[in-house]
């Protein structure tokens, strides 16, 4: 297929992804902070902005609710708020129309043309827990429609690829607030959890409370305590959440079903993607999550974000650049 | 039937004209020619089955019907592009106003638009070879001056020596039709570049069939949509003989902020085939390749919806991204063919387009199935000065312009504007032609709750491979501002279904 249209499905597919993501982290850090201090307020709307990136864009504007879900939801000059995210996919697709089902291009549409007719300011105030849920609801049906309507060509390999390697690096985002939230209020020398943690399994009250709401917005509430059934523990969420063989918004998930589309994409070739692709996989895959605690968290989580960031730059080289005119025997011959 | 009298017929039953909807709906006398009632009232017969169906709907089920249609087509994108010069420069999306009542052309009168279409592109396509391929014998034997031809906008010297198989080099024409006082179809302008609209002849059907099915049931409509497979089956048929039998051919688009973006996508949707902007396609050694995700895949046919002067920034505007350099080379050379061939602009000027009927004799040696409108050509010193003297009544058009911009209509322009054409025709008469007001015919349209009479045109689709086909219909398109002419979508024009009635069956079978 052509270079261009499969960088745009890829692109398309990480967009509406980011929209989803960034609507279920902007929902469970509003949601926990309304029953917190209000000392902490701004703090974790300050962290929320670090681990997406957007402090530097954020810039000096005053740490308050309305101010940071107004950035993150509806500024267009914002790339990365849930708004920019939407007419992003909305453009992509648009561009791959003739590649993609009607179905799905009407459903993305759909979503770019429902927002536009809302006050989403005034939701945002009132009832922002209802526009995260319709943000939600409209992502995961792009993708039941893309997943019923659409061959499994490269096109949708490419697209569900850009999807679960944004999910993955989204789901590190996820955890890293919550536990940056948990090192703060303990402070930097006691150690938490881990192989040789301090104090005894298991949080306080008020955290309990938080970490349900971090799998409850990765959908992994339920299945977090059909697989444990013990009371919350932070370690537990942690391992569920990145090393989960069978939970769709795990890290690990995400990298192998990465790695199913690379495989089938390479033809059997072995990539520069894949390999740094089985590199990220394997440094988790053997992991006890006990260990990676003892690593620093926070620091693991980020470098497996630099290295799915790594994998999706070896995908744009192999696949999508233009190749030079010098080169190009070889490749239509290869 | 035959066909000489069919196309002026008025096929009038005995109907009396229906109440309620159209209870207050002016025919216009004999000031024009309406599409479904008579001067006296009556309905025409082929327009029986449906304004029946009609007389049972109220106004708000025509309301509801036409918020189907508004949904379907915001929902499915189905838009064109506006500039208005904004500040993010991206354009505004508009849906193309489709209305609800359909033109309907009976089968003995589209028997007539076809053969006189398939005429007209026919002997197009003989002279565009004649003058880059041929020997420009059209223009030695004198049947169209040779200053005229080399004065042409379109005409490009560039285009000398680039083969086009069977001669098809107006792969898609849209020919555009309006209908006088007295019924006569007469052809308004030939469009031979890249003549935009069939995707909304297409989506205009099945929004139709969705909206209004029972009428559908009732009568027999010839079908629109196996257009894409006869679009790709011509792309086929010119490709360069060394491309074997499974040539690859695209679609080159300019990408997704030009107006025509939906189409072009439509159109490659329709066609399984690859969409492509010029930044996906290189030239190496005068061979055309598309960028993939597994390297680089020869390209045989390129259908594009470029204007000429941006195909080839080596041999055009350098400062062109849209195209591809090289691009020309390769199909000088035989190994891409071009659709619709370069330099074609020639024959679609409006100077050019008065001595169309003259070609038809010339390289068909026959009679013209359907006239021109009558038109005067301003560098003829009489003929300017009879232009100049009745300017109020006349209409004035530049030679070069599409989309309905740039024109004078005598009747409805104050004294300056009338002054400034005077200086400007004089300044330069090759630029301009004049023709006869046309009063172009009027249908039923729902304005506000109710029908009121609307211009309309026609512009049925030629495909020209082997052969030339016509597709059944084409766009009606309709003037929306009442009294106003212009048609144009970018002048804020609409469009209706247009149905040709399969010549077996009856009104009611």
């Amino acid at each position: 297929m052509l270079a261009r249209l499969a960088e745009n499905l890829f692109w398309a597919g990480r967009y509406v992804e980011r929209a989803e993501d960034t609507a279920r982290m902007v929902d469970v850090t509003y949601h926990t902070l309304l029953e917190s201090p209000a000392s902490e307020v701004g703090g974790s709307w300050a962290q929320l902005l670090d681990v997406l990136h957007l402090r530097t864009a954020y810039g000096q504007r005053p740490l308050a609710p309305a101010e940071v879900l107004a950035f993150l939801v509806l500024d267009r000059d914002n790339t990365g708020s849930i708004t920019s995210s939407i007419v992003r996919a909305r453009e992509n697709a648009r561009s791959v129309r003739e590649l993609i089902s009607s179905e799905l291009w009407e459903s993305v549409n759909d979503l770019h043309l429902d927002l536009g007719s809302r006050d989403l300011r005034r939701e945002l105030t009132d009832q922002p827990y209802e526009l995260f849920k319709t943000i939600r609801r409209a992502c995961l049906t792009i993708y039941g429609v893309a997943s019923e309507t659409m061959p499994r060509d490269d096109g949708w390999r490419f697209m569900a690829l850009g999807r679960v390697l944004e999910r993955a690096e989204m789901t590190c985002r996820l955890i890293d607030i919550r536990y940056q939230h948990l090192e703060d209020l303990a402070g930097p020398s006691r150690r938490l959890v881990g192989a040789n943690a301090e104090r005894p399994r298991g949080a306080d009250r008020t955290d309990f409370h938080h970490w349900i709401a971090v799998l409850k917005s990765a959908s992994a509430f339920e299945a977090y305590r059909r697989r444990y059934r013990s009371s919350m523990d932070p370690a537990d969420v942690v391992e569920f959440l990145l090393l989960e063989p069978d939970l769709p918004r795990s890290v690990v998930f995400c990298l192998s079903s990465a790695m199913h589309q690379l495989q089938v994409l390479s033809r059997g070739r072995p990539s520069r993607a894949v390999r740094a692709l089985g590199r990220v996989t394997a440094s988790l895959q053997y992991r006890d999550v006990g260990e990676l605690f003892d690593l620093g968290l926070h620091d693991f989580l980020d470098t497996v974000q630099a290295r799915v960031a790594d994998v999706a730059e070896a995908v744009a080289d192999e696949f999508f650049r233009h190749h030079p005119v010098g080169s190009m025997h070889a490749i239509a011959t290869a | 039937m035959t066909q000489s009298r069919s196309h002026a017929s008025p096929h009038l039953s005995q109907q009396p004209r229906p109440m309620g909807l159209f209870a207050d709906y002016d025919v216009g006398g004999d000031r024009f020619f309406d599409e479904v009632f008579g001067t006296d009232g009556s309905t025409r017969e082929h327009y029986r089955v449906l304004v029946d169906r009609l007389r049972s709907l109220t106004p708000q089920d025509l309301d509801r019907r036409q918020a189907i249609r508004d949904r379907i087509f915001r929902t499915q994108g189905i838009t064109f592009t506006v500039y208005d010069g904004g500040e993010r420069d991206e354009g505004i999306e508009r849906t193309f106003p489709m209305d609800l009542l359909p033109r309907i052309i009976p089968a003995d009168e589209w028997t007539h638009i076809e053969a006189g279409v398939a005429q007209r592109v026919t002997a197009l396509n003989r002279f565009l070879e004649d003058l880059y391929m041929g020997e420009q014998a059209a223009v030695n034997d004198r049947v169209v001056p040779r200053w005229l031809v080399h004065t042409a906008d379109g005409f490009r010297r560039e285009a000398f020596g680039i083969p086009v198989p069977h001669a098809a080099r107006c792969l898609v024409s849209g020919v555009d039709l309006v209908r006088d006082v007295d019924g006569v179809y007469r052809v308004l302008e030939d469009n031979l570049r890249n003549p935009s609209g069939i995707s909304y002849v297409l989506e205009n059907r099945a929004a139709m069939t969705r909206v209004l099915p029972l009428v559908f049931s009732r009568q027999r409509v010839r079908p629109v949509d196996h257009y894409g497979p006869m679009l790709l089956r011509a792309l086929r048929e010119v490709a360069p003989p060394a491309a074997g039998e499974h040539p690859t051919a695209v679609v080159l688009t300019p990408g997704i902020y030009n107006s025509a973006y939906f189409e072009h996508a439509f159109l490659a949707r329709q066609m399984g085939i690859e969409l492509v902007e010029g930044r996906d396609l290189v030239v190496d050694e005068h061979v055309v390749y598309m960028r993939t995700t597994r390297g680089l895949e020869r390209v045989d046919v390129i259908y594009r919806r470029i204007d000429d002067d941006f195909l080839d920034p080596v041999v055009f505007r350098p400062d062109s991204a849209l195209g591809v350099p090289g691009l020309l080379s390769a199909a000088r050379a035989g190994n891409v063919t071009i659709a619709n061939a370069l330099g074609n602009g020639v024959a679609d000027d409006k100077a050019v387009y008065a001595f169309v009927p003259d070609l038809i004799r010339y390289y068909l040696g026959e009679d013209p199935v359907l006239p021109n409108v009558d038109t005067y050509l301003l560098w003829e010193a009489d003929q300017r000065a009879a232009v100049l003297d009745r300017l109020d009544e006349l209409v004035v058009k530049p030679v070069a312009a599409s989309g309905g911009y740039g024109m004078l209509i005598g009747p409805h322009a104050d004294d300056e504007e009338l002054a400034r054409f005077r200086t400007r025709i004089e300044a330069d008469p090759r630029a301009y032609i004049a023709q006869e007001v046309v009063s172009l015919s009027r249908h039923p349209t729902l304005v506000d709750h109710s029908f009121e009479g609307r211009h309309v045109d026609l512009r049925p689709f030629a495909i020209s491979g082997e052969s030339v086909e016509v597709i059944p219909g084409g766009l009606t398109r309709v003037a929306l501002r009442r009294g106003s002419l212009v048609v144009n979508s970018s002048q804020g024009g609409g469009s209706k279904d247009t149905w040709v009635l399969d010549g077996h069956a009856t009104g009611d079978g």
